[in-house]
């Protein structure tokens, strides 16, 4: 065994010893990300939308119907479930029971108003408890008046120029047209730089991510503690190479790492219900992920005087990059000027790259993501090292 | 025999500051050496260097014939460091500590255990060999700082101020063990802020101010440099007058003043001249009925030299 390999032993032994490794590195995010998901978690969840509407029509015309056809248009794409409901107050009873997200309500006149191009407008109650399924249902009545707006000009232009009245033949193709118009709306998948992690994994690596800073910092800063304890002394004293010292270091901030987002994608996976992607390319994110977090707190602990000052400093650096990359919120939908400073983040690279993995693509994807984390380790580890060697020079 | 240390020519900068500025140290087999200095002498700085911890800008360091710089880790081999703050985990146990610091030495297996186990006896922990440091007394964490220092059997050991914050019974064990050491033969350097541990340890001492060595020699060489004489006191009766000038005419006697029923006396080697000394008294008809020797201490030579006291 190595000198570096001991010193990384000696002090995996004091850190589970204190237990504080196995609460910041697996307690903690485990924890957070579990309340996060239950808090937050419906929200994100673009993947598996279990839509259910209801219908009230009380206009009972053939415009009304064309309204209907949108509705049946989703539901034989499976993307809703559509129950008609006789009145109002029937519909307000199956979203009390919870049988329903939200419903629409065409009240009597719909027709009539179109024809005649007096407003009109398509009610849309929805469960407070279902705020996206009731913006769906929202955006779903938008796009279908949009298409009547449409309709409605090219009639008037066509009355105009025949100064003769639409035909019933007429006004059914016209209200079609309309529905048809209103069909644009569709799930679509995006594109990979912008896809989304379902709530349960954007949480679970957002949290792991975030806490994987602090959890690495145990291993980094002991050049610190041992400079505090005055151990440092006797360990330079000793026929060592100084490296050694810094390597066994590193080895524990990756060791601690390495175990602590290992515990937390598996947990999670069984626990949470989180997709992480293909497992080779994972790993090369975890591992990527991890150098770049020792790089970047080795720096840390180069500049400062004390453990406490690198345990404040590194807590600074770790909450802004968290933030900034998006493992509490997700920037993608952010404007763009936050969307583009994330970048500079590894936080961002990660789940980035995370997001490369989803919806069963291969590991391979994850490469560029972790090629850029890799340059973040590689900078910063370079400087690192310099100014570690540098320290324990004075 | 050659000497286990040859430091020649140490210099030390810290920016404007010479902390060291040509320092030249030479340490025998079995010898114990001493080095006295106020705060800021660079007596750390001295010892940093011979240890390896620290890059000389100038001179040269070797212990048992082999160049020891902070990058070398051959000639560190030779060299255990006993620094002047705890250098041991409060949260491993002490044969732990010893384990893990010996293993940093090459030691494995049998022999690292086997030599825990007498480190563990000769510093007094064997009962308390598994349980934590930091439950240990402040002079016990001293021992086991210590035992870390000798678990390699060095050439060389370094011990800066091994002492201070000790209680009374573990500072005597301390310099009981290492009266031992180098009775075995190790080479000992040691700074200390305490006069008497100097006195009753060391071989030679060296007295380090500002960056240089002042003075080094034996205590008694040092003594006679400032020109200090032991001083005896002879309670008598009798004709203390005729014994007073009986006493002035022995050799290395410079003085010998009778007052009543004493006879104050100032000379060399005051120890070797004392029968003579009593024989005279003795042979004009006076009672001898007490002596008391004082010697000049290693703080009088410390204030002649540097013009301060040791704990300025």
């Amino acid at each position: 065994m190595s000198a570096s390999t001991r010193i990384a032993s000696k002090d995996l032994k004091l850190r589970v010893r204190d237990r504080s490794a196995i609460i910041i590195g697996i307690v903690a995010p485990l924890t957070l990300a579990f309340i996060f998901n239950l808090t937050f978690g419906s929200a994100l969840d673009t993947t598996s939308l279990d839509l259910h509407f209801g219908l009230v029509d009380q206009d009972q015309t053939t415009t009304s119907a064309s309204f209907k056809t949108v509705l049946d248009d989703l539901e034989g794409q499976g993307m809703a479930t559509i129950v008609s409901y006789p009145s109002a107050a029937s519909a307000e009873s199956a979203i009390a029971a919870g049988d329903i997200d939200a419903y629409f309500l065409l009240q009597p006149g719909m027709g009539q108003a179109i024809q005649t191009g007096a407003p009109y407008v398509i009610k849309v109650v929805g469960d407070i408890d279902h705020p996206t399924s009731t913006q769906i249902a929202t955006s779903i009545a938008e796009q279908y008046g949009q298409g009547v707006i449409t309709v409605q000009t090219a009639l008037g232009v066509s009355v105009e120029m025949s100064q003769t009245p639409p035909s019933p033949l007429d006004l059914v193709s016209w209200s079609q047209a309309a529905a048809q118009q209103a069909r644009g709306f569709q799930f679509v998948p995006v594109a990979a730089a912008t896809r989304q992690l379902d709530g349960p994994t954007f949480f679970a690596a957002g949290m792991a991510v975030f806490f994987l800073f602090f959890t690495v910092q145990f291993g980094v800063s002991g050049v610190l503690e041992e400079e505090r304890e005055g151990t440092l002394t006797r360990l330079l004293a000793a026929p060592i190479p100084r490296r050694s010292l810094i390597l066994g270091k590193a080895i524990l901030a990756f060791a601690l790492g390495i175990i602590s987002m290992t515990v937390l994608v598996i947990a999670t996976s069984l626990l949470m219900g989180s997709d992480w992607g293909a497992p080779l390319g994972v790993a090369i994110l975890v591992i990527a992920g991890v150098l770049s977090a020792i790089a970047i707190l080795g720096v840390v602990a180069a500049v400062a005087k004390t453990p406490e000052g690198a345990g404040n400093l590194g807590s600074i650096i770790a909450v802004t990059l968290g933030m900034l990359g998006g493992t509490f919120f997700p920037v993608g939908r952010a404007d763009d000027l936050l969307s583009k400073l994330s970048l500079i983040t590894p936080h961002a690279w990660f789940m980035r790259g995370l997001g490369d993995l989803a919806g069963d693509a291969p590991w391979t994807a994850a490469l560029p993501a972790s090629g850029a984390i890799t340059v973040f380790a590689l900078v910063f580890g370079s400087v690192a090292w310099m100014l570690l060697r540098r320290r324990m020079s004075r | 025999m050659a000497p286990v240390l040859i430091a020649e020519g140490m210099v030390k900068t810290f920016g404007d500051l010479v902390a060291v500025n040509g320092v030249d140290l030479e340490i025998a087999a079995g010898e114990t050496f001493g080095l006295l200095g106020p705060n800021g002498a660079g007596k750390t700085t001295s010892i940093s260097i011979v240890g390896g911890l620290l890059h000389p800008d100038r001179g040269t360091v070797t212990v048992a014939g082999v160049p020891v710089s902070a990058e070398s880790t051959k000639g560190k081999a030779a060299i255990g460091l006993v620094p002047q703050d705890l250098a041991i985990y409060p949260d491993l146990t002490a044969v732990e500590n010893l384990t893990f610091f010996g293993r940093l030495y090459s030691m494995n297996g049998a022999d690292l255990r086997s030599r825990v186990d007498e480190v563990l006896e000769v510093i007094g922990l064997s009962e308390r060999r598994d349980d934590l440091v930091k439950e240990f007394s402040g002079g016990m964490k001293r021992r086991l700082n210590i035992g870390i220092g000798l678990l390699h059997k060095p050439q060389l050991l370094i011990l800066d101020e091994p002492t201070v914050g000790v209680d009374p019974q573990s500072r005597n064990a301390i310099l009981e063990s290492v009266e031992q050491l180098s009775g075995e033969g190790m080479a000992v350097l040691y700074t200390t802020h305490y006069m008497e541990e100097a006195e009753r340890l060391c071989d030679r001492v060296a007295i380090i101010d500002e960056g240089t060595i002042k003075a080094e020699g034996t205590r008694r060489e040092l003594v006679s440099m400032i020109g200090q004489r032991d001083r005896v006191t002879v309670s008598a009766s009798g004709d203390l007058q005729k014994a007073a000038e009986a006493v002035r005419r022995l050799p290395d006697v410079s003085e010998a003043s009778p007052s009543d029923h004493r006879i104050e006396i100032l000379a060399n080697e005051a120890a070797k001249l004392l029968p003579a000394l009593l024989a005279s008294i003795a042979a004009t008809g006076a009672a001898v009925t007490g002596v008391q020797v004082i010697e000049p201490n290693l703080e009088a030579v410390f204030l002649h030299v540097t013009g301060k006291a040791l704990r300025d």
